[in-house]
């Protein structure tokens, strides 16, 4: 009997020492094995890792008008479980109502399954508030930064977007994105079970550092009126797109910019892709005749002619075996180099060139920027075409001395005919006045490129361009209280086999006010006018618009009576 | 002390035999009385002594333990205090970041209004026209006159 026992104590004993081994085994494997992991699931049950998302910099121009700001909307969601089954039918209705939306797809999401969904991102206040005042079972809001061009399109293609990532594309939001965008933050902290912050428990905060503030050159008023000619003439000429650039010629900052098609940067998810394209910058035309004033620019820098010097005008031009006409053929007898500007004859363009010669008109045409980008800090901006001069055959010298065989942008061109107007010296367009940070304010320095021509000769010019206005074919740009000196110009249309298409013209005019102290460089681009060769007079038209309001705008005091 | 007792209990005795010889009865009855007396206030000292002890050490105890409770309770209300604190920072901090973001949207509010594609478009649709000529006077000719 005692045996037995002994026995069984033995056996009860073993048992007893498996169990609390086993326990042990399972103790050491939890606490010691898994100890890592199980932490680091309790600490994820009440510790929070969050992105702080940094403040996009705010833009404005130059009067410290707001251009572009991102402020958090409030996003829409429902959570589907906390929605009685008998009143989602009420929740549709209501929200179709107030979102404008179809309510039969609102309450198909609701029953799509889902436990969390967004219904609409991104309200304006107005509909979040009324949406608020209802109090609808399991819909909530969570804000989301959304950034907001309280003018619209106004400088639409100046300013570009922002994407859905966040990400600035085209113009300032593109070649300025890091510096606007900042440098997000991290808060790491404990959350209760109604996921507040706990003020006590662990706190590690990592501010986010905000985007810097951008003040642009770009003047809001000038803007809109650069806009708005831009828009008359279009409208009047039935013409697809163009541009109008207007620069200060004292240090070549940009006042205005415009560009159409249009585009809205607060809903560009809906936009044409053409209309993305900023054609002050990103597209190259051929210049036509406005290019005459800078051949005569490099000859009379040169000192091969002077606004006197005269050849006899034929009506054509023999160059390199080919024969290059005036406009409609027309012969003139007994020319002067100013009367060449003043009736934009070709013939007395090539006979300039044929003075210059190939070397010095190609040194000039780079000396004036083109054939290279500004540099403008501005995105996707594009070089324009000027072959290279062991490309060129004999003719090249003619036809390029009347904007012909090369391509440049509105920008370029408005930069060269700036050098012309401050007195020989090309300056880097630029948009940027100044930037903001946490360490203060950093203004943009003015760059001068070059001296192109020499004081004299941008005084000859300056004077040659206002006779062109007062005597000569750009008649229609005078100004009633103001002197104005400037050139027209009509491209052709290289077609994809490098011929022209027939009957088709860029039209366009650079030119500047006042004259002999000029404040504003305008170049204005119409493409494909209905009016086709007559497209100059709308152009002109719309420099006369422009240049008036911005004059009277910025106060200058007229230099001719009325 | 109890080993004191004794022997003073001991020499008493002996006192009171010679006190008989004596023939003072009343000295001896005095004795006895004294030696009563003696024996029934040491215990009473004793026992006054030990609750005295018990009171102290029971007194100190419930000081000790209030205190504690005392302790645990500030500890409670400041950890609760902070707690709320907490709260209060949080809903103070949500209200500010909801009054700027009001203060952003009332800025872009004004920049609409004050948009001049805005205030042109309300022009044409008041029907104004624009100026025919602007006069202006020459600042140069009004310094020359003077």
């Amino acid at each position: 009997m005692e045996r037995v026992s002994a026995a069984r104590l033995r056996v009860l004993f073993l048992i007893l020492a498996l169990l609390s081994t086993s326990v042990a085994g399972k103790t050491v494997y939890w606490q010691a094995l898994k100890r890592p992991e199980l932490l680091a699931q309790a600490i994820d049950q009440v510790r929070t890792d969050q992105v702080l998302a940094a403040q996009r910099g705010v833009i404005r121009d130059r009067t410290g008008a707001i251009l572009a700001t991102t402020v958090p909307l409030r996003s829409l969601y429902a959570i589907p479980a906390q929605i009685p089954e008998n009143e989602r039918a009420r929740v549709s209705v209501a929200l179709g109502t107030l979102l404008g939306r179809d309510p039969l797809a609102i309450r198909a999401r609701l029953d799509g399954g889902a436990e969390w969904l967004f219904i609409h991102r991104r309200l304006p206040e107005e509909t979040a508030r009324a949406i608020e005042d209802m109090h609808l079972p399991g819909i909530g809001f969570q804000a989301e930064p959304k950034r907001l061009y309280p003018n619209d399109t106004t400088a639409a293609h100046v300013l570009g977007f922002v994407n859905d990532d966040g990400d600035g594309q085209y113009g300032v939001e593109g070649a300025y994105d890091t510096l606007l965008r900042g440098t997000p933050g991290r808060l790491m902290v404990e959350r209760d079970p109604a996921n507040r912050a706990l003020a006590i428990g662990v706190r590690e905060a990592q501010p986010a550092i905000r985007g810097s503030d951008l003040t642009l050159t770009l003047d809001l008023g000038i803007q809109a009126a650069a806009e708005r000619e831009l828009r008359l003439a279009l409208e009047k000429e039935k013409a697809p797109g163009g541009s109008i650039v207007v620069l200060d010629p004292r240090d070549g900052a940009i006042l205005a910019m415009a560009s159409a098609p249009t585009f809205d940067p607060a809903g560009v998810g809906v936009a044409d892709l053409e209309s993305l394209r900023d054609r002050a910058v990103s597209w190259s035309y051929e210049p036509g005749s406005t290019m005459k004033a800078l051949t005569i620019a490099a000859a009379i820098d040169q000192r091969v002619v002077a606004p006197t010097t005269s050849y006899n005008d034929v009506g054509y031009a023999i160059i390199g075996g080919r024969r290059l006409n005036n406009a409609l053929g027309r012969a003139y007898g007994p020319t002067t180099v100013t009367q060449v500007l003043e009736r934009s004859l070709n013939a007395g363009a090539v006979f300039v060139a044929s003075k210059l010669g190939a070397q010095k008109l190609y040194d000039y045409i780079g000396a004036f920027g083109l054939g290279r980008p500004t540099g403008v800090d501005l995105a996707g901006e594009v070089a324009g075409q000027v072959r290279p001069l062991a490309e060129w055959y004999p003719v090249d010298v003619g036809t390029a001395a009347f904007g012909q065989g090369l391509t440049v942008t509105p920008l370029q061109l408005a930069a060269a005919y700036a050098a012309i107007a401050n007195g020989g010296t090309l300056y880097r367009p630029y948009i940027v006045a100044s930037r903001r940070d946490a360490e203060g304010e950093h203004r943009t320095a003015p760059v001068a490129v070059r001296r192109v021509i020499g004081p004299e000769t941008a005084a000859t010019l300056r004077t040659m361009l206002t006779s062109t206005i007062d005597n000569g074919i750009a008649a229609n740009a005078r100004l009633s209280s103001f002197s104005a000196a400037g050139k027209t110009g009509t491209a052709q249309i290289p077609d994809a086999a490098g011929s022209y298409e027939s009957d088709e013209y860029i039209s366009s005019f650079a030119g500047f006010a006042p004259a002999q102290d000029p404040r504003f460089v305008t170049v204005i681009v119409i493409e494909r006018p209905q009016s086709r060769l007559l497209g100059t007079l709308s152009a002109m038209a719309a420099f006369r618009g422009l240049a008036l309001d911005a004059l009277r705008y910025e106060r200058v005091q007229p230099d001719r009576r009325p | 002390m109890i080993a004191a007792t004794l022997h003073f209990g001991s020499r008493s005795r002996r006192e009171s035999a010679r006190g008989a010889v004596r023939g003072v009865r009343r000295d001896q009855a005095r004795g006895a009385t004294a030696l009563h007396r003696s024996s029934q206030s040491r215990p009473r000292a004793r026992a006054l002594a030990r609750t005295s002890w018990e009171l102290r050490s029971f007194a100190f105890a419930g000081a000790f333990i209030l205190a504690s409770f005392l302790l645990a309770l500030l500890y409670l209300s400041q950890i609760t205090g902070l707690s709320a604190g907490g709260y209060e920072m949080q809903r103070l901090q949500a209200e500010r970041d909801e009054l700027r973001r009001q203060a952003a949207l009332a800025d872009v509010q004004l920049a609409r209004l004050d948009s001049p594609a805005r205030i042109e478009a309300q022009v044409k649709r008041l029907g104004l026209v624009r100026v025919a000529r602007v006069f202006v006077l020459s600042a140069d000719a009004l310094q020359a006159k003077k």
